[in-house]
């Protein structure tokens, strides 16, 4: 589904990241661990075109999307949720979340007739919104719902474009326990064909919902493997899990 | 986002039908004030639709619309082209101008954007400026007005064009809140929002502004038709950036992102450079005065502080009936 193939990414002389390879099975779930500075948002910025990579290849369905814009890239079914909230402030929740239905069904361009009052659109909106739990303040201005909400209107937009592969960078991050929760249950009742690919640090979620963890440190894939071998992996415990402990 | 909210519409109907009436009873020089408004009306419309809600502020809306007059002028004037297939012909020039030059300018954006529609349109002044045959400063006289006979009209008569430019104002207006309440609208604001996301999403989002400023351009190209026909006489000075800075202005004291509120700017402004003018030259002084009042008030513009207030109103109202 989705392929990296030797992708590098340097800012001058800082390699940040360095010949990174997966390849994603159709629905897989995947977990990107790593400590801080790892490399983990810039790998998703390169996947959707943020950032330019220095060498290699990212492909979607065996074609590669190296070459194509941001924009194209999410028309070629990619989609990704923001580390740090990335929102249409001034908009209010159901506005935000049928900007993305409509852009996601190309309907976003339509002049004579009004992609808000679109069935399909609405239809989206509504299910999105029930999804990640945010149907009763749909018509609430974004700039006055709660960091927890914008939270999760965070991944709802990313949800509303009805993308084939999923990425979120680090949903969780600032939000407490209860929530963690709500995520957990949010991404095991994604439909199974949806591709996913998350940055976690909560590892209880993150061993609870991956298929595969791919481990970074230093722009390096170190490990990869099964929730079950990642547990039992020294290099993974010395580079992250001790770090991790020695931080709690 | 666009709302096209009964005060708006209750405005604009007030507006529209002020005009018409100072048209109607106030002599002739009251119907040239008349028409002098609603060309700044339709050409600050415009600049609301890409400044307002697209977040694209420019200073070559003036260009814009003396291209669309050079357009039409040159097209009867000179060759002698029936004035309605050379309106349109002058509206199209000048949206592919808007869109060619928002092409180019739309990867940049902010002060840059502002910059580089400031010189495209400062060129296009020039090349006029020096151009002998459109009559570089000198201009070019001899325009026709719509023949409008066929309906029983006769636009060479100062009330009916009035209200044909008032006419104008209504189907611009028009087109630019439905086009606002269209997805591509829709799209427009949320690029302003946040334009990174907006591409995240899968808009092509430079697309998306060139044709926007393509639709704001046609719109300032109507002004232009207008315009020639008004004076039935054109000069290089209708391309200057100073009538962009006007327009700007004129939007900024209505209500940026209104829609209406640049209409009621554009009277107020015409009006007040007449009355004033009476009394003294530096009438400019009275508007630089309301323009600061305005702006230290909130910068919401005459009518989006008016509107401010209303909404603040009827939510304290509603409040206090619930507690």
């Amino acid at each position: 589904m989705l392929e990296v193939r030797d992708l590098c990414k340097s800012f001058g002389g800082l390699d940040v990241t360095k010949k990174v390879s997966f390849a994603l099975e159709p629905g897989e779930r995947r977990v990107v661990l790593g400590p801080n500075g790892a490399g983990k948002t810039t790998l998703f910025n390169l996947l959707v075109g943020e950032l330019l990579p220095t060498s290699g290849d990212i492909l979607i369905n065996g074609a590669s999307v190296t070459a194509l814009s941001v924009d194209q890239r999410a028309m070629a079914g990619m989609s990704r949720s923001y580390q740090k909230n990335n929102l249409f402030e001034d908009f209010t929740v159901r506005e935000n979340l049928a900007l993305a239905a409509a852009a996601g069904l190309s309907k976003e361009k339509w002049i004579a007739r009004d992609s808000f009052h679109d069935p399909e659109v609405r239809e989206i909106v509504l299910d999105v919104a029930n999804q990640v739990a945010l149907t009763d303040i749909l018509d609430a201005p974004v700039h006055s719902a709660s960091y927890g909400n914008r939270r999760q209107l965070e991944v709802g937009l990313a949800l509303a474009t009805r993308p084939k592969i999923l990425l979120m960078d680090e949903p969780t991050s600032g939000v407490g326990p209860g929530m963690i929760g709500a995520f957990n249950k949010l991404i095991s009742d994604l439909p199974r064909d949806l591709t996913v690919v998350i940055i976690e640090h909560d590892l209880d979620l993150a061993f609870d919902v991956a298929d595969r963890i791919t481990v970074l440190n230093y722009g390096d894939v170190v490990f990869e493997g099964t929730p079950d071998e990642t547990r039992g992996n020294q290099i993974v415990r010395d580079i992250y899990l001790g770090d991790w402990q020695a931080d709690a | 986002m666009f709302h096209q909210t009964p005060a708006r519409s209750f405005t604009l109907a007030v507006v529209l039908a002020a005009l018409v009436a100072y048209a109607t009873f106030g002599g002739f020089f009251a119907r040239e004030i008349v028409i002098e408004i609603a060309i700044l009306a339709i050409l600050a419309i415009s600049l609301d639709f890409v400044a307002g809600f697209g977040g694209m502020v420019s200073l070559f809306h003036g260009a814009v619309m003396g291209l669309s007059a050079y357009g039409y002028s040159v097209l009867t004037a000179k060759f002698g082209i029936h004035p309605i297939p050379a309106a349109f012909a002058g509206i199209f020039l000048a949206a592919s101008f808007g869109a060619a030059v928002a092409a180019i300018a739309s990867r940049t954006s902010g002060i840059f954007f502002i910059m580089a529609t400031l010189a495209f349109g400062q060129m296009l002044y020039t090349i006029i400026f020096k151009s002998r045959w459109l009559g570089g400063d000198d201009g070019m006289g001899g325009i026709p007005r719509f023949d409008a006979s066929w309906i029983g009209l006769d636009f060479n008569d100062s009330l009916q064009f009035a209200i044909f430019a008032v006419f104008g104002i209504a189907v611009c207006y028009g087109i630019a809140a439905l086009l606002l309440r269209s997805a591509f609208g829709r799209t427009m604001c949320g690029i302003h929002g946040n334009e990174p996301r907006m591409r995240a999403l899968g808009v092509s989002t430079w697309k998306h502004k060139t044709a926007a400023f393509a639709i704001s351009s046609a719109i300032a190209g109507v002004a232009g038709v207008f315009a020639a026909q008004h004076t039935q006489y054109i000069s290089p000075e209708l391309l200057f950036w100073t009538v962009s800075g006007e327009v700007l202005i004129v939007v900024i004291l209505g209500g940026l992102g209104t829609l209406v509120g640049p209409v009621l700017g554009a009277a107020i402004f015409v009006l007040l450079k007449h009355e004033v003018g009476n009394y003294t030259d530096h009438w400019h002084i009275v508007v630089g005065l309301l323009l600061i009042v305005t702006v230290m008030a909130g910068g919401r513009g005459i009518y989006g502080q008016a509107e401010h207030w209303i909404t603040g109103r009827s939510r304290k109202a509603r409040e206090s009936l619930n507690a």
